[in-house]
């Protein structure tokens, strides 16, 4: 059960930070070059208009006939799919921040020499980060309860091993009643957690 | 000889669809001068502003610093912009910084000083808008006052050519104004080239070496502050001296 728990805590922290790697150069593409707007956009919509499973499925037994790296592990198809919905995800949210923060900082440090990117760099992504934080928390979480469709492909998390355990004891409930008492244990405190910080920094900041 | 430090030549600058807010400005600053324009709302102050450091692209004319055209294409204007500085309206400190942070941020990423010494530098600029105690503090908990001093100390801070300053008062509670304009009459006091939009008037006529009458996105009358204040020429800068006396009389 233990291994289960670290196997679907590794998949959703490596899946935020692929979303995060993503999703946050996406978000100021489309906030900022207008003209890729429109990739973006399909991008999105593809990712969070097919349903995780369905993805996981494609990828791993379609795309992975093709491509045996990454996709034969299905833990990294778990993390790519979940990762890039992730991304879908989070750039929405992170374009919502921006708009969130307003051109004028944008414009204050152009005013000093910033170009655009290091504008974005110094000054739009760590207000970006506090602007978006109960978003992040919402998408951990998310990320948290989708990564119990990864049993499907076989691999070995929290949902796995209380399916082995339901059948080795023929016990119906408290299998799932444990796994449900972890996935709450696994996404309330951090969600929570940043929830607090943020708006005490909001707060301090006058955001 | 006096050395022009920054120059436009016939500027325009049309929104869309057919807003124009600049019709056809020429201006030349010379090294220490300090000008003053000012104008109804709305009449194309702060777009001028804006064009002329280039935050804005004005659609037509040439912009100058010292002898660099900014307004040709592929001039690294990030680096002109540089040295240039600009205080806002609404002052626009970066909120997730500290004082301190929001002038030594420039020094650091911009010009590229080691850490020290653009600390130092941050700090000698913070203690000539006299807030050097509230260093530490993040702009939220600093008043409107002491927020635009920093905001002037983090444009000064890089040592500039030329201080643009659009209506660095007006966003404040009277009350809070005054600190304000000692802290500019400081800096007018340091030989610092300044273009001001204001509409303080006593202030204007302390320091301003020239006054610019802005009207419908061009300059109507330009004149010292005693021609301003005794004898405009145009009917609308008659007008609008008028209003403006009246108004600082009630205050």
């Amino acid at each position: 059960m233990l291994e289960g728990v670290s196997t679907t805590l590794a998949i959703s922290i490596f899946s935020l930070f692929l979303g995060l790697g993503v999703g946050l150069p996406l978000s100021f593409v489309r906030a900022y070059a207008k003209g890729y707007g429109f990739f973006v956009e399909m991008f999105e919509k593809v990712f969070r208009g097919i349903p995780e499973i369905v993805l996981m499925l494609i990828f791993y037994w379609g795309v992975g006939l093709y491509f045996p790296f990454p996709f034969k592990s299905a833990f990294f198809t778990v993390i790519f799919v979940l990762g890039l919905r992730s991304a879908a995800n989070q750039s929405q949210i992170f374009r919502g921040a921006i708009r969130g923060i307003g051109e004028e900082q944008m414009v204050a440090a152009r005013s000093l020499g910033f170009s655009k990117l290091r504008s974005a760099v110094h000054i739009m992504i760590p207000q970006v980060f506090i602007f978006a934080t109960p978003g992040l928390g919402s998408e951990y979480a998310l990320l948290i309860k989708d990564s119990s469709y990864a049993f499907i492909i076989g691999v070995l998390d929290i949902m796995f091993t209380t399916n082995v355990i339901r059948k080795a004891t023929s016990d119906a409930v408290t299998p799932y009643l444990v796994a449900a008492f972890l996935y709450i244990l696994l996404t309330f405190p951090i969600a929570t957690w940043l929830d607090t910080w943020g708006s005490r920094r909001k707060k301090k900041l006058g955001f | 000889m006096t050395e022009v430090v920054m120059e436009c030549r016939h500027l325009w600058k049309t929104y869309q669809p057919r807003l124009t807010a600049v019709k056809d400005v020429s201006m030349r600053i010379n090294e220490g001068d300090i000008k003053l324009i000012f104008g109804p709302s709305g009449s194309g102050k702060s777009t001028f502003l804006r064009c002329m450091a280039m935050l804005t692209p004005p659609d037509k004319g040439d912009v100058f610093l010292r002898e660099e055209c900014l307004t040709k294409p592929g001039v690294n204007l990030n680096k002109a912009r540089a040295r240039i500085g600009f205080v806002f309206q609404h002052i626009w400190l970066f909120r997730h910084l500290t004082a301190l942070g929001n002038v030594e941020l420039a020094l650091r990423r911009v010009l590229k000083l080691p850490k020290e010494e653009a600390r130092k530098r941050a700090l000698e600029a913070l203690k000539e808008v006299k807030v050097e105690e509230m260093a530490n503090r993040y702009p939220a908990q600093l008043s409107g006052g002491q927020q635009q001093r920093v905001g002037i100390a983090r444009a000064l801070a890089r040592n500039p050519d030329i201080i643009l300053l659009d209506e660095p008062t007006s966003a404040l509670d009277p009350e809070l104004t005054g600190e304000v304009i000692d802290t500019l009459r400081d800096l007018a006091k340091m030989g610092t080239t300044m273009l001001i939009v204001s509409h303080e008037m006593p202030f204007a006529r302390e320091i301003a070496d020239e006054m610019i009458f802005f009207d419908e996105g061009t300059i109507v009358e330009t004149g010292s502050p005693e021609q301003f204040f005794t004898n405009p020429q145009s009917e609308r800068a008659q007008k609008f001296m008028m209003r403006l006396i009246k108004r600082t009389r009630r205050e």
